[in-house]
């Protein structure tokens, strides 16, 4: 892919985030901060689909952006075709490693097998 | 750069007292970044233990719910803030806006682009991310 096509990428996905995470935040804030953190609390959010869909949301576009902001500042360091491969295969398959653990948190609380 | 400059090689490009708030905000982004990514990894793994029932959430909530754990969360929240803000400047700046209008190069040779919006836009960055820890914090302790 492109390099500019993946910084559209980049920025879309930071936009997107910003968005989704501040709505995140605020549902902590509509009570108290610790009584948010409540098992029951939690449990809810997860088993409300709108807000797991936002949490599955949230988790995919910051998991692309993190992990190729990692990628930009590995192949600032250092240039060279196997390491630039490695560093972005490497990035790669650690965003999918993520999103997958995440999303397993994510599907299995909704579904209540916890 | 002068050639005694390269000569410095990584640490020459990485001082960020030579080139001015630019220089300073190339590094902090990097390295909110890098804290961001950080803290979101442990945030999946800290909420995993959902799965683990009632009694394995309320274990790792007192490992996090400590007063470190809010020093660390009100640093999150101050790396959140800035890379969000100093990230719209820089989208801002690679799309045209605020850098200003081409010129002939003039001596002192002065960058078009890093000029007095830009220097706001930075400054304003580090002031609203420590205005959002200072909340933070009187939020997670003030309870």
């Amino acid at each position: 892919m492109r390099e500019s096509t993946i910084m559209k990428i980049h920025y879309g996905t930071a936009l997107a985030a910003v968005a989704l995470v501040a709505v995140h935040i605020l549902m902590r804030m509509t009570m108290n901060f610790a009584d948010s953190l409540e098992y029951e609390t939690v449990l809810a959010n997860y088993k409300f689909i709108p807000y797991a869909i936002m949490l599955e949301l949230i988790l995919v576009l910051l998991s692309i952006h993190g992990f190729n902001g990692l990628r930009v500042i590995l192949l600032e360091l250092k240039q060279g075709r196997t390491y630039e491969k490695a560093v972005s295969y490497g990035c790669l398959a650690a965003m999918f490693a993520l999103i997958a653990y995440g999303s397993r948190t994510i599907i299995m609380t909704n579904m209540g097998m916890v | 750069m002068t050639q005694d400059e390269h000569k410095e090689g990584f640490k020459g490009m990485a001082n960020p007292s030579r080139y001015g708030i630019e220089r300073v905000a190339y590094w902090l982004m990097r390295l909110s970044g890098l804290g961001l990514l950080a803290y979101f990894i442990g945030h999946i793994y800290e909420t995993s233990n959902i799965l683990r029932g009632r009694v394995g959430w309320n274990e790792f909530l007192e490992l996090t719910q400590t007063t470190e754990g809010h020093i660390v969360l009100a640093i999150v929240i101050a790396m959140c803030v800035f890379h969000t803000v100093n990230g719209i400047r820089v989208m801002l700046g690679h799309g045209g806006v605020g850098v200003g209008k081409p010129a002939r190069p003039d001596y002192p040779y002065d960058p078009a682009s890093q000029n007095y919006r830009h220097k706001i836009g930075i400054y304003s960055a580090i002031i609203l991310a420590a205005i959002a820890m200072m909340y933070g914090l009187a939020v997670m302790f003030g309870e």
